[in-house]
């Protein structure tokens, strides 16, 4: 835990969130970019929100990372189609305030806790 | 707690300790088992002239390594009295087993296997650059969740579309068997029937459905909606004392949540819902499995949330009324209902062709049938020793209501049992394995094990890729489709001999796309078929361009459509008629410009 009560992981996850987009958006050499855009579109906004659900069950939490990272940017990415304000930038920018709206709703519960 | 399949058995466990020689010897095996399947299979080159497909092509040493491979799994799952082989172990011998399985055509050549991952990609593609959904285009645009997912992928990371396609089955099956392998771990604690239950899913998926396909997505997710209902959201249901009203509403009441704490059980549920949407935007058939498998589950009083059927319901009808109306009001649902015409489609059509084509498609029945052969032995072993998991059983068996339902253009049967299998599997490992669960199977039995492994594993290649003739593309057709691309201008008609044809990928709503087998489905002959096509390209605005390729035409000879006799007449009749030119050739493909 850090200081205020909140984990160093919740805080590491939200910063990663922020840098990551913006290293995606700005792009890198093509192997670089695929890892930071499916680390920023998939794996921290699903660790982000399967945190929430407080599983005590690693290999529960390391499926729901994948499940709900995948679903969260299906859904993202569908309702944009449907509102035709597309872009891979857009989704970029919106995963990433999920992400970092669900370490901010689990940084309250640690904070409770 | 944890339901449990055997839950009075003590589960074995390996989790500590120094390495054993026999782990270590079995890691190596699964590198030597890979090094031969991979160096064996990247001798094999393509066109695969066999209308047995890969297996009349794989030499020797690839199936050394799968022989190797099996006995290796089985070894380290007999372990010894503490337990199978260490996790790592475990694993790494299933990673190989699906590179061996799902990756075998990834080494034999570059291209992906099929025509639908290529139409995939260009539906994707044609999403990016509309930046809109327009559902009267066609049925994709009715669900496009995974298009509008795999768009912003390929968008955001930059990866080559066709290297994707090419190890989406891969990629696909580890999803599928994390997923499985989470659930699996909710309905036994025995650690040897859980690593067999993977491995013997993986013998059991002949159906090709794991390349870059909503159904593929939908279905990994499918697994983790039922983890979740047997996880989680799972309910401990009392004995039944009788059938009359009072009785099951006393056993309705009496269930009991499995999972004490109501905040994880609300997040599940939360989970589950955005995930049952998802399903509903990405894919036709398996949001039907999914409502399908919530009833049967809470209706069994294994499921604490009981209304969800009717929330599943409710997302699933929205979802058809609004955004899929468009393309229902063409094709009602059970248009094409009935036993008969199930039969007839899924079975019956499809035992025509080439005798090397019928072998490979009573392969794929015959190891069905030896599946749920087993597994309903195994469910009968544990009915008598009162170890039944009526979950398992209503998973496996429930998928088969939607046969009747639809046609779905004659793979209604390789749906259902690609649905059934996971729990096929469990159900079967329980003739598999010691009738004591977590006991370690004698050596005879290992033996029996590993040899019933193996056949599995040849008779999945064989009916995995028993169409490699007309789904595996050469680099010549693959250049003549982008040749095709270059000479088709925008609005004009593109004319491929059958299905199999790696076209679409790009410009999607560009061209009109049809094939001569759709336009003339009962008659292919030169008489009655090519005036028939002649004039729709004569008068196709914009003009028509004909792509003629080996495989495309192997497809329609392997199948018993036409002979390969027949179809050179036909492009040769074709290729003399007024305004058809010759407009790109090579070994594998022609391709004629027809101006109108």
């Amino acid at each position: 835990m850090s200081g205020g009560g909140v984990s160093r992981l919740t805080v590491a996850l939200g910063l990663a969130a922020v840098a990551l987009s913006v290293v995606t958006l700005v792009g890198l050499p093509t192997p670089l970019q695929a890892v930071a855009a499916i680390a920023v579109l998939i794996l921290l906004p699903g660790q982000a929100l399967a945190r929430l659900m407080q599983v005590t069950d690693l290999a529960l939490g390391a499926l729901l990372v994948l499940a709900l990272g995948l679903a969260t940017l299906t859904a993202v990415s569908t309702a944009m189609f449907y509102l035709a304000v597309w872009s891979w930038q857009a989704c970029v920018v919106t995963m990433g305030v999920i992400t970092i709206l669900a370490c901010m709703a689990r940084a309250r519960q640690e904070a409770a806790s | 707690m944890r339901h449990t399949m055997t839950g009075t058995l003590d589960a074995t466990s390996r989790t500590e300790g120094r390495w054993k020689p026999r782990d270590v010897w079995c890691a190596l095996a699964g590198v030597v088992s890979l090094t031969l399947a991979v160096g064996a299979a990247s001798t094999v080159t393509v066109p695969v002239n066999s209308d047995l497909g890969l297996v009349a092509v794989l030499p020797y040493p690839f199936w050394a390594g799968v022989l190797l491979l099996n006995v290796a799994f089985v070894v380290a799952l007999r372990g010894d009295t503490a337990g199978p082989a260490r996790r790592p172990v475990m694993i790494w011998l299933i990673v190989v087993l699906v590179l061996v399985l799902f990756g075998t055509a990834a080494f034999v050549t570059d291209v992906p296997r099929g025509e639908v991952a290529f139409r995939h990609l260009g539906v994707a593609d044609a999403l990016s650059r509309t930046q809109g959904i327009d559902p009267d285009i066609d049925g994709y645009f009715n669900w496009p969740g995974f298009f509008a997912l795999l768009a912003t992928l390929l968008r955001a990371t930059g990866l080559d579309p066709v290297a994707v396609a090419l190890w989406a089955p891969v990629l696909n099956m580890g999803l599928w068997l994390a997923a499985l392998g989470v659930l699996t771990g909710y309905l036994t604690r025995d650690p040897r029937r859980r690593w067999l239950v993977l491995w013997v899913f993986c013998l059991g998926s002949w159906q090709d459905q794991d390349y870059l396909s909503p159904q593929a997505f939908g279905f990994f997710l499918y697994l983790v909606v039922v983890a979740l209902l047997v996880g989680p959201l799972a309910a401990r249901a009392p004995e039944i004392r009788g059938y009359r009203r009072a009785d099951l509403v006393a056993w309705w009441r009496g269930r009991s949540p499995a999972e004490p704490r109501s905040g994880h059980r609300v997040s599940a549920l939360v989970v589950t819902l955005l995930l049952v949407t998802v399903i509903c935007a990405s894919h036709q058939l398996t949001p039907f499995m999914v409502l399908i498998a919530i009833t049967a589950l809470t209706l069994s009083g294994r499921v604490w949330p009981s209304r969800l059927p009717l929330i599943a319901v409710v997302v699933l009808t929205l979802w058809l009324a609004y955004p899929a109306s468009a393309y229902l009001i063409g094709n009602p649902p059970l248009a094409e209902a009935g036993l008969q015409a199930a039969t007839e489609a899924n079975v019956i059509d499809r035992l025509d062709g080439t005798a090397g084509h019928v072998l490979v498609v009573q392969v794929r029945i015959v190891l069905t049938l030896v599946l749920w052969a087993l597994a309903a032995a195994g469910a009968v072993r544990d009915w008598r020793r009162g170890r039944l998991d009526i979950r398992v059983v209503l998973l496996a068996a429930t998928p088969l209501l939607l046969f009747p339902a639809q046609l779905y253009g004659g793979e209604m049967l390789i749906r259902v049992s690609l649905f059934a299998l996971p729990f096929i599997a469990v159900q079967a490992c329980s003739v598999l394995l010691p009738t004591e669960g977590s006991t370690r199977p004698s050596s005879r039995a290992a033996g029996g094990l590993a040899l019933t492994c193996f056949l599995l594993a040849v008779l999945t290649v064989t009916g995995r890729f028993g169409n490699a003739q007309y789904d595996v593309f050469t680099d010549d057709e693959i250049a003549a489709v982008a040749a095709v691309q270059r000479l088709a201008p925008p609005g004009s008609t593109i004319i491929s001999a059958a299905h199999p044809t790696p076209w679409r990928s790009e410009a999607y709503l560009e061209h009109r796309a049809r094939t001569i087998d759709d336009m003339c489905r009962s008659d292919l002959s030169t008489a009655a078929c090519g005036p028939l096509v002649y004039d729709y390209a004569r008068h196709s605005p914009g003009g028509a361009v004909v792509l003629l390729t080996r495989s495309s035409e192997a497809s329609l000879v392997v199948q018993g459509a036409s002979s390969a006799g027949g179809f050179a007449e036909l492009e040769k009749w074709l290729s003399v008629q007024d305004g058809v030119e010759l407009a790109f050739s090579n070994v594998d493909a022609r391709v004629y410009r027809v101006t109108p």
